[in-house]
C-alpha cells in the first residue's frame, strides 16, 4: 500500500514534471522544427508486471524502440523515451533533414535515436535536478527495441529494495503536431527512490511557499 | 574571414554530423576535424592545431570536462566550449570555472556562430 503520496504531493510531482517535460519538449521541437503537444503527466504506483501491461496497451502490443538512461543521485531510476517502431525512421528523417539519402538514414537510425534520447532525457532530468537543487548523474543512454517487458527491463531491478512491492511510473504522451509522430516519456523508480524523490519535491514546495 | 579549423568532439556520429553541417553552411572554407572521444581529441589537437574546440561532456572514457581541462592547460587562450545535453547548473558552473563556454543541445545556430566569431557562448 502506498501511503506516502497524498493529493498535494502528487500535484507537486506533476507540476515539477510538467516543467521538466516542457523543457524536453522544447528541445524536441527545436530538433524537428515542429510543435510538440504534451498530455498531462500521470503518476502511478504499479507492480512491474502492471507497468509492462500498461506500456503494452499503449503501444498496442507492437514493438517499440526506446532510449533508456539510468540516473543516480538523491533519487535514482531509469528514464525512457519510447516510440512506436514504425515511427522512429520518420523522426530521424525530420531531424537530419531531406539531404541524407534513405540508405544512410536507415544506417544512422539507431545512432540518431540515441542522440535524440540523449538530448530529450537530459533536458528533462536536468530541469528536475535544477528545480530541486539536487544533481543527478546520468549514464550514457542505451538503445532498446522490443515489447514492454524488454523496454522497461524491470527484471533487472530484482533484488533492489522495494522492487517486490511496486514501482513509481511517471508517464507523459507527446505528439508532433504536423508530422504524425508520437511517443512516451517515462520515469521508473523503485519505492525507496520514489520516497526520496517525493521528499525532495515536498522540501522544494515548502521552500517555495516560504518565499 | 580567414579560414579556421574547428575540432569537433562528440561520441555521437549524428551529433557531429549536425554540428558540422551548421559550420559548413555558415563558415564555407573552414576545416572541421572530428574526434569521437576525449583521448582522440587530445591526439587530434597536436596535429590539427584547431582555432576552436567544441566538446561534448558525457562520453565514454575521458569526458568533455577533463578534456577541456587538459586542452586549457596546453593552450590557455584556445577558445573551447562545451556542447552538451546536460543542462544541469553544476555543469554550467564547472564550465565557467574552467573558462570554457557552455552551449546546450540541440545547438542554436546563433549561439554556435557567436562562439566561432570569438564571442562568449
Amino acid at each position: 500500500m502506498i501511503d506516502f503520496v497524498g493529493d498535494a504531493e502528487r500535484d507537486a510531482v506533476t507540476e515539477l514534471l510538467n516543467i521538466a517535460i516542457g523543457q524536453a519538449a522544447a528541445s524536441l521541437s527545436q530538433l524537428v522544427e515542429d510543435e510538440v503537444r504534451l498530455s498531462v503527466p500521470f503518476v502511478d504506483f504499479l507492480t512491474p508486471s502492471q507497468a509492462v501491461t500498461r506500456l503494452e496497451e499503449e503501444t498496442q502490443g507492437a514493438d517499440s524502440v526506446a532510449v533508456r538512461q539510468h540516473f543516480e543521485g538523491h533519487f535514482y531510476g531509469d528514464i525512457l523515451l519510447i516510440f512506436p517502431e514504425r515511427r522512429s525512421l520518420d523522426l530521424v528523417r525530420h531531424m537530419l533533414g531531406d539531404q541524407v539519402p534513405l540508405e544512410q538514414l536507415t544506417e544512422l537510425e539507431q545512432e540518431a535515436l540515441l542522440e535524440v534520447g540523449n538530448i530529450i532525457l537530459n533536458a528533462c532530468l536536468g530541469s528536475l535536478a535544477n528545480q530541486l537543487g539536487l544533481p543527478v548523474e546520468g549514464s550514457l543512454p542505451t538503445y532498446v527495441r522490443g515489447r514492454g517487458a524488454r523496454i522497461l527491463n524491470l527484471g533487472e531491478a530484482k533484488g533492489l529494495p522495494g522492487h517486490e512491492e511496486m514501482v513509481m511510473f511517471l508517464h507523459v504522451d507527446f505528439a508532433l503536431l504536423t508530422k504524425d509522430v508520437n511517443g512516451y516519456l517515462a520515469f521508473v523508480m523503485d519505492i525507496v527512490s520514489a520516497r526520496h524523490f517525493v521528499e525532495a519535491v515536498q522540501a522544494y514546495v515548502a521552500e517555495q511557499m516560504a518565499g | 574571414m580567414a579560414a579556421k579549423t574547428v575540432l569537433l568532439v562528440d561520441d555521437s556520429r549524428v551529433a557531429r554530423m549536425m554540428t558540422r553541417r551548421l559550420i559548413e553552411v555558415s563558415r564555407a572554407g573552414w576545416t572541421v576535424v572530428e574526434a569521437a572521444s576525449g583521448e582522440e581529441a587530445l591526439e587530434q589537437y597536436a596535429g590539427a592545431k584547431p582555432d576552436f574546440v567544441v566538446l561534448d561532456v558525457n562520453m565514454p572514457g575521458m569526458g568533455g570536462m577533463e578534456t577541456a581541462r587538459r586542452l586549457k592547460a596546453l593552450a590557455p587562450d584556445l577558445p573551447v566550449t562545451l556542447l552538451t545535453a546536460n543542462i544541469q547548473d553544476p555543469v554550467r558552473l564547472q564550465a565557467e570555472a574552467l573558462g570554457v563556454g557552455f552551449l546546450t543541445k540541440p545547438v542554436r545556430e546563433d549561439a554556435l556562430l557567436d562562439f566561432l566569431s570569438g564571442g562568449a557562448p
